[in-house]
């Protein structure tokens, strides 16, 4: 992420410094200005989103007794954590079956490792139009069911991503290792392979949590009755314009976002401090 | 990680059985902040329904829906030219009116529009117009046409719907014209008056217009009522809601069953049950929307009742008209309000 500094014994002028540094701080202004108006007005006592008028809690407080967005908060929450559960399962089966060596008989391999990562790639309203006509099809019954089928399906493909990285990164010689003092393949796995993955696992893990739970496009396609999330929640209040409450909400969204994601950056640092 | 497995197992297969079905629920999509929570609560509690509620914020995303054949909503409120998309897919189901007697308390002026004809498919819920907010502090002269919008005094103060049918209805009923005018001559010369408009208008916008008026960004706004007329109450002598006196759009947004629907006998009780004078009342009292029932209107928070933002005169209701399908005619639309903001 931050390059690496610039060796001071070279002596050059000050003025590119100075440029960078503006250069960095006008990019990261126009990056969080948004995002650090949004929380402000989130404390704003007036209730037109333009003028500020002093500061409240009082639209958190509002949060806390909206049985509507609590209920979507429940549902995202929940279809969140079942997904980040069976997405990193499936995705870690996957990663782990690609990082085996390839065997001749191993045919296909190339096609279905791309075919796992389309996904990524894919843009969401394709995810989303195909899922809703393939439940049409099945005469599947739109629900919190369908919200997290559609939710894992998008997801493996991060976990399977991030663990393969990981993986790639170890050494064989580990595993052959452990297999020459008499460890069995599932023991390998169970006290080598995925100890030494952990990291990349749990990274992936949170990566799911954060794209499940502020999911909007596919959502919208396949949530069913009773399944409104706050992503879908928040969105359909605009219609009655941006309120402060909104801002609230999008606050409180953004720290339960953030959180795993900075969680997920300091895994990833420790793993790069590790033994390679 | 395995020991997460089991009880994501367990909840995914509750998820999918749901909870107990049957006629004890009732699934309602509707559009945001139109049942007040304490409405549904009510009934609830005297029928043992348990009404869940989800919401849309477009009529596509609702059309999207129910085209997919597997959306479990009992209840809908599809806007009226969303009806004469839904009614001929034949996605919604054939009401029986002698099920709902409180159909009598309806007002006759919204009931069999051109969108449902005798009501076979639906029954209006809320309805409201287009108009010209304005800040008086502003704007000297009174305005009463939407000549305002069109007014190079007011250059760069001007917002308007970032709709295509509702800009078009504003310069259409200028030139004396009908909302659903389908003479492309016509329609050229209100693409030409919006043309020439563009100058003045500081920004298309439909989701925030009202903010945007009350925060003195703008001094004159089209936009629907219902947010203008929120900002109107909160310092009425400095707001203005106008329906410009040429005529503006009336939208009406109906109660509407799904072919779907699974608990069609819950939603005939939800439907009798908002048919009930007192209950549409409380409904105003919570949306700020004018209710399509007549009966209701004078239980309605007299502030509510006597807004002329919310409920506006019969006579500016029959100077109002309905967005219609323009069929053939929607491609030539388009690319003129294409052009109109590409240029």
């Amino acid at each position: 992420m931050t390059p690496a500094p610039v060796p001071a014994a070279a002596g050059p002028p000050r003025w590119p410094r100075a440029l960078l540094a503006t250069h960095t701080a006008a990019i990261y202004l126009y990056l969080y200005a948004p995002i650090a108006v949004l929380v402000a007005f989130s404390f704003n006592r007036a209730r037109q989103t333009a003028v500020w008028e002093g500061f409240t809690l009082s639209w958190y407080g509002e949060l806390l007794h909206d049985d509507r967005l609590l209920r979507a908060a429940r549902n995202s929450l929940l279809i969140a954590g079942l997904a980040t559960a069976l997405a990193t399962l499936i995705g870690t089966m996957a990663a782990l079956a690609f990082a085996t060596p390839a065997t001749p008989r191993a045919r296909g391999r190339a096609i279905t490792q791309v075919l796992l990562l389309l996904p990524v790639i894919l843009p969401e309203v394709v995810i989303g139009a195909a899922l809703l006509t393939l439940f049409g099809t099945l005469r599947l019954r739109l629900s919190l069911a369908t919200v997290l089928i559609a939710h894992v399906v998008f997801s493996i493909s991060y976990v399977a991503l991030v663990v393969r990285a990981r993986l790639a990164g170890l050494d064989p010689a580990l595993a052959e290792a452990a297999r020459d003092l008499g460890a069995g393949g599932w023991e390998v796995l169970r006290r080598v392979t995925l100890p030494l993955a952990a990291p990349g696992i749990a990274a992936g893990a949170l990566l799911v949590f954060t794209l499940s739970i502020d999911d909007y496009v596919i959502t919208s396609f396949v949530a069913g009755a009773g399944a409104t999330t706050l992503p879908l929640h928040v969105y359909s209040l605009l219609k009655s314009g941006v309120t402060p409450e909104v801002n609230a909400v999008s606050t409180a969204l953004l720290a339960v976002t953030v959180a795993p994601i900075v969680t997920a950056h300091r895994l990833l640092r420790r793993e790069a401090g590790g033994p390679a | 990680m395995r020991r997460a497995v089991l009880p994501a197992l367990l909840a995914l297969a509750a998820l999918a059985c749901g909870g107990p079905e049957g006629a004890r629920r009732l699934n309602v999509y509707i559009w945001t902040n139109y049942l007040p929570a304490a409405v549904v609560s009510d009934f609830e509690r005297r029928t043992g329904i348990r009404v869940e509620i989800d919401t849309y914020s477009s009529n596509e995303a609702l059309l999207e829906k129910l085209q997919s054949g597997v959306a479990d909503y009992d209840l809908v409120v599809p806007s009226d030219y969303m009806l004469q998309v839904l009614g001929p897919q034949r996605l919604l189901r054939p009401l029986d009116h002698r099920r709902l007697p409180g159909i009598a308390n309806l007002e006759p002026r919204l009931l069999d529009r051109v969108f449902d004809p005798g009501n076979r498919v639906s029954l209006p819920y809320l309805w409201g117009t287009t108009g010209i907010g304005y800040d008086r502090r502003k704007v000297a002269e009174p305005v009463d046409s939407w000549q305002a919008l069109f007014d190079p005094r007011h250059a760069g103060r001007i917002l308007m719907l970032d709709d295509m049918r509702e800009a078009f209805g504003a310069a259409l009923k200028l030139d004396g014209r009908s909302i659903n005018e389908r003479d492309p001559a016509a329609l050229r010369r209100a693409a030409a008056r919006l043309q020439e408009q563009k100058r003045l208008v500081r920004t298309y916008n439909s989701s925030d217009f009202a903010n945007l008026l009350a925060a003195g960004d703008v001094d004159l706004a089209q936009g629907w009522n219902g947010e203008l007329a929120k900002v109107v109450a909160q310092d009425p002598r400095r707001f203005g809601y106008v329906v410009p006196k040429e005529g503006g759009t009336l939208w009406i947004d109906s109660l509407a069953m799904p072919s779907t629907a699974r608990h069609v006998d819950a939603a005939y009780a939800f439907l009798d049950y908002l048919l009930e004078p007192a209950v549409a009342a409380r409904v105003v009292d919570g949306v700020r929307y004018a209710s399509a029932n007549r009966a209701a209107r004078r239980l309605v928070d007299p502030a509510i009742r006597d807004d002329p933002a919310v409920y506006p005169p019969p006579a500016v209701i029959d100077r109002c008209e309905l967005i219609q399908d323009l069929g053939a005619t929607t491609p030539l639309l388009d690319r003129l309000w294409t052009e109109v903001k590409a240029r």
